[in-house]
């Protein structure tokens, strides 16, 4: 068996044993199938006091769920793809290259006949499985939860935006985690090494947006982007942020993809640098040289 | 001609300006248990991550088994096992686990009939699925040489085999140590501090001190070579001290 498969084999079986990433993926997936109850739940509630008011002869307006896509329902699921999940890739991926320096047995490994990139790479591959795997749970539930709601099956058309959503947030959460293993791979503390890409992903999400479009801190947790704001100054900034701010490129391309009436245009500039940011920072991380892979912590 | 395990001509290693390695030349014959001594800081670590090619000489060269550690590190690592100081394993995986993933980075596809015969040879029976969290200081050494030895290497590189072990540890460590030279034919390097277990180990030794080799001989010659001296500590401190003069 090579070194890419053997990695990605044992960092699945890591993963799937750590006491960590076991909270998170059931924070996550608990979640992602919240925001689907949610979404029900006020459909219930609202549609119940809709038809008292009816029913008192108060109003004549309609129901305002009517005409409302099922995949209306999902639509938290973004921004807890973004928070928990992102939260969640990050822990993964450091924990996966931490774990060796952490631990010596990165000179175990590195004495074997062993490809560096070949290593890091299967590492990858298994959080990559992983990651999959939570996606697939959380979305599948989503997918029922939303059929119970509608009282018929979701058609293709939906199915395959929820399929679709599912891709891309494995592109987002992707990136997450292998801005993780980075900062696990050049850290020279455990601490500093989840500390770094917090920030990071911190400044991405709240910061980096909030320059471009004023927009206010608790607005950027809705799942759609913040609207920018117009003029000289926020025309030329947000042109340079707006790239720079995965965050936002992510809920962008998601309610298009899952038909949110408050986003129009074409989802593909915002898949585009998705897809840029995954490659990047993956030939940045698989380009470590084998020295800093054994390097050990200053604790 | 004495058949070399181990040939290192001229060696150096230097980390920004400080030498760690100055000029290391020496030879181990295959099927001995060679003892590297040192005080803490001596370059013996430096020494066995250059032979296990896990850093690059910055002068000099050496060879493993015949391979070149620099020109063909794949050769050497495919014929070595190492032990690294105060190594853990996953403590979430069971014995059997931890070993597989090992055996199978060495190469070994079907490694469970392997890990079975060193189990046996390390009295690892029976507790291929318990979980390496429960294993004490001495029986993760065990576990360090049980990876070490899967793909049955030629030479076995051991950092401070015995650091932070009890005397029973101590003991059954140096008993595997030996019977892995005598039975199987492994060539030994070891690094160690520690005189008392040279002498009960090693066939041969050198001395290093600030990075230079300043004795290398079989143990026995070193022995005779000292008649005053009723020990290799005596020995030791000896030689450490002409040079220092």
């Amino acid at each position: 068996m090579n070194t890419f498969l053997v990695s990605a084999r044992h960092e699945m079986l890591n993963t799937r044993r750590a006491r960590t990433a076991h909270l998170l993926l059931i924070v996550f997936i608990g979640m992602v199938i919240a925001s689907s109850v949610i979404g029900w739940v006020t459909n219930q509630t609202v549609t119940g006091i809709y038809e008292k008011v009816v029913a008192d002869g108060l109003t004549m307006a309609p129901n305002p769920f009517t005409g409302v896509t099922p995949l209306y329902y999902t639509r938290n699921a973004v921004i807890y793809v973004l928070l928990i999940g992102s939260l969640m890739a990050i822990v993964l991926g450091v924990q996966s290259t931490l774990r060796d320096r952490k631990m010596s047995t990165a000179d175990l490994i590195l004495s074997r006949p062993v490809n560096s990139s070949a290593r890091l790479i299967g590492q990858l591959a298994g959080l990559g499985a992983v990651l999959a795997a939570v996606i697939s749970i959380s979305l599948s539930v989503s997918w029922v939860i939303v059929s119970i709601i509608n009282r018929a099956p979701l058609g293709w058309a939906d199915t395959g935006r929820i399929i679709a959503f599912g891709l891309l947030s494995w592109v987002l959460l992707m990136t997450f985690a292998l801005l993780g293993m980075l900062s696990g791979l050049r850290s020279k503390r455990e601490t500093t090494a989840l500390l770094v890409p917090f920030v990071i992903w911190s400044a991405v999400a709240f910061v980096l947006p909030q320059i471009g479009t004023a927009a206010r801190p608790v607005s950027l947790l809705n799942p759609v982007p913040a609207v920018s704001s117009t003029g000289g100054y926020f025309d030329v900034v947000s042109a340079i942020t707006g790239p720079l701010s995965v965050t936002e490129q992510f809920k962008r391309a998601s309610s298009i993809i899952l038909q949110d009436s408050a986003v129009t245009g074409s989802a593909t500039p915002s898949i585009l640098i998705l897809l840029a940011y995954l490659a990047v920072m993956t030939v940045i991380v698989v380009a470590t040289p084998r020295n800093r892979m054994r390097s050990g912590l200053h604790e | 001609m004495k058949n070399l395990a181990i040939a290192t001509g001229n060696l150096s290693k230097s980390y920004g300006s400080k030498l760690a390695l100055d000029a290391l030349s020496l030879e181990v014959a295959a099927g001995e248990v060679f003892g590297l001594l040192g005080h803490n800081g001596a370059g013996k670590t430096t020494t066995v991550n250059v032979l296990t090619t896990l850093l690059e000489p910055t002068h000099g060269n050496a060879e493993v088994a015949g391979h070149s550690v620099t020109a063909d590190a794949m050769a050497v690592r495919r014929a070595i096992g190492y032990l690294p100081e105060n190594v853990q394993f996953y403590d979430s995986l069971t014995l059997m686990e931890n070993l597989r993933f090992f055996a199978q980075l060495s190469g070994l596809s079907r490694p469970d009939q392997r890990i079975g015969d060193v189990l046996r040879i390390l009295d690892f029976e029976g507790q291929e699925r318990q979980r390496l969290g429960s294993f004490s200081k001495g029986m993760r050494q065990r576990v360090g040489i049980a990876q070490a030895i899967l793909h049955s290497p030629s030479v076995l590189f051991l950092d401070e085999p015995t650091s932070g072990l009890d005397p029973e540890g101590v003991r059954t460590l140096r008993e595997t140590i030996v019977r892995l030279n005598s039975e199987f034919g492994m060539t030994i390097f070891m690094n160690t501090h520690l005189l008392s277990e040279v002498t009960k180990t090693c066939t041969s030794i050198g001395i290093l001190r600030g990075g230079k080799l300043v004795h290398q001989d079989t143990l026995a010659q070193t022995l005779a070579d000292f008649p005053g001296e009723d020990s290799l500590e005596q020995i030791y401190f000896q030689l450490e001290s002409e040079q220092v003069s």
